[in-house]
């Protein structure tokens, strides 16, 4: 599987796609921070909850993540790579092992650089207005590896959506509606389901402390779980089905 | 050696079976073309082969083994089916080294067959500003990247310039001609007639036609024209010979028949020859008959 992870992050490092999500990401990261930094007063950033909340745009790791995934694989099928990648490597379930983990990875990348640009950027901002970080050492460590751990999962989530849609457009509508539209609402509705969703189970993880949310540790499990199903689904189709 | 067997293959779309008990063998070393009108079910017939889709019944072994059960296949056999399979942002040459990195083989090697098929000057600008030509010629580098005993085209001739055409063909003839076996798919026999050692024929997803090209041509009697003042006569004249004829006009297309027999048949009905030619032994117009025929 080693020569097909090679491939993989060859596909992702040799298009343009992977690199303009990822400028996007940073971008979004940034103007984020910068808002929520510059702009909010003094006391509402002053808690351990408001600084965490400056440190992490989850979300916006998290969907970068999730939509490159989701684009290593269906842009397969979209334009047809597919059908070379499985005539050199016919044994399906290895490319698709490859690709999740490649997925992985991605998510680890989006999540490290997103991370450090907030964490980076929101601290300076802080010791610029002089107001003292609050969060402790171990705090630190729960929203880094947590959100590292989170972001790195989201990148499989979207391989493995991608495996099951395959249509490219048609899984990414699907991630966004999902994150925003079906998690959204099931949260803010019935949050004793919704924090099972993908999206809030990341944001658990992260150590976030948003009323109803999991556990981080138990937040973790319940994103693994989601992963590990949509992978499994995944590989079962592309076993499967034709390739036409 | 065998090359390619193929054994009661048979493909079912929901109620169309698009292809129907096809069992043929190649040869090594042969040139094959597989041909049959678009639809006639080429291509699911190759992606059988290939094992990007299973057979509704029926089994297919490339070079002694089903195609996924070979160890590093691209290594042994190369194929291209669609002229089009790129990410129009990746350059060409980047397209060949992640299918390097899939099969464990340097970059160098990427290298090698941009200049076997002339794209080296190219082979850092993105797909997206290919020619089709091009395209067809970077598929064909991707299927040549593990030095292939065995080549599976389909519709390599697609887009192709005149130029193009005749490049592959001496391409196919180079290739074969190291005692290595090529199996392409064109829905026009004129593509590739210059080309191949022996065609299949396939329609309505059933094998017509398993010969050699001489055989072939030889095995379908031609068509002849032939012009007169006195059609009616004439046409009574060969039906008397048990001779088939349709008119128009002046003309009469005689099938099944040569240019001396139905000459010989005018002189006896004593009707005026304004012209006598030898039509139907194009290569083209045995393949329209044999593929127009209902399926039976």
């Amino acid at each position: 599987m080693i020569a097909q992870l090679k491939a993989e992050l060859l596909k992702v490092r040799s298009t343009r796609t992977t690199v303009g999500l990822f400028a996007g990401m940073i971008g979004l990261t940034l103007l984020i921070v910068l808002l929520t930094g510059l702009l909010t007063h003094p006391d509402s950033l002053a808690s351990k909850h408001d600084q965490r909340g400056l440190f992490a745009p989850g979300a916006v790791a998290l969907i970068f993540s999730g939509i490159a995934g989701v684009l290593l694989i269906t842009s397969e099928y979209r334009y047809g790579t597919i059908r070379p990648t499985f005539l050199f490597t016919p044994r399906r379930a290895k490319v698709l092992s490859a690709k999740l983990t490649a997925g992985l990875l991605t998510g680890l990348v989006f999540g490290a650089v997103s991370l450090g640009v907030a964490i980076g950027i929101g601290s300076l901002i802080l010791s610029a207005r002089g107001i003292p970080s609050t969060l402790s050492g171990h705090d630190f460590a729960v929203l880094v590896f947590g959100g590292l751990a989170g972001t790195a999962l989201r990148g499989a989530f979207g391989v493995g959506l991608g495996a099951i849609l395959r249509n490219q457009v048609g899984a990414v509508i699907a991630l966004l509606a999902w994150d925003f539209v079906v998690n959204s609402l099931l949260f803010g509705l019935a949050p004793s389901v919704g924090r099972f969703m993908p999206t809030a189970a990341a944001d658990a993880l992260m150590g976030l402390k948003t009323a109803h949310l999991l556990s981080p540790a138990t937040g973790g499990a319940v994103l693994l779980a989601w992963t590990a199903a949509l992978a499994l689904i995944g590989l079962m189709l592309t076993l499967r089905r034709d390739v036409t | 050696m065998t090359a390619v067997v193929a054994e009661s293959l048979t493909k079912r779309f929901g109620d169309v079976l698009a292809v129907d008990n096809l069992s043929f063998t190649l040869e090594a070393g042969t040139i094959t073309g597989f041909l049959g009108p678009n639809g006639a079910g080429k291509t699911t017939t190759l992606r059988m082969l290939l094992g990007l889709s299973a057979p509704t019944s029926g089994r297919s072994l490339v070079l002694g083994k089903p195609y996924a059960a070979l160890n590093r296949p691209a290594l042994s056999v190369g194929a291209v089916l669609e002229a089009t399979d790129f990410h129009p942002g990746r350059s060409g040459r980047d397209h060949l080294r992640m299918l390097c990195r899939a099969v464990d083989l340097p970059d160098s090697r990427a290298d090698e067959v941009l200049q076997t098929v002339e794209l080296h000057t190219a082979g850092r600008r993105r797909v997206k500003g290919y020619s089709l030509g091009m395209r067809q010629r970077l598929g064909l580098a991707g299927a040549l990247l593990g030095d292939p005993e065995l080549l599976i085209l389909d519709e390599p001739a697609n887009g192709l310039d005149p130029e193009g055409v005749r490049w592959l063909r001496d391409f196919l003839r180079a290739f074969a001609s190291t005692g290595r076996t090529v199996l392409v798919s064109s829905h026009a026999l004129a593509e590739v007639a210059q080309t191949v050692d022996q065609v299949l024929i396939i329609t309505h997803g059933s094998l017509v036609v398993e010969s050699s090209l001489q055989e072939l041509t030889s095995r379908v009697g031609g068509t002849v024209r032939i012009r007169t003042s006195k059609p009616d006569e004439l046409k009574e004249a060969l039906n008397r010979a048990h001779l088939d004829a349709t008119s128009d006009q002046q003309t009469l297309l005689v099938h099944g028949a040569n240019t001396d027999r139905v000459g010989e048949v005018a002189f006896a009905a004593g009707v005026p020859v304004l012209e006598l030619v030898a039509e139907g032994s194009s290569l083209e117009e045995i393949f329209l008959e044999l593929t127009s025929e209902p399926s039976s």
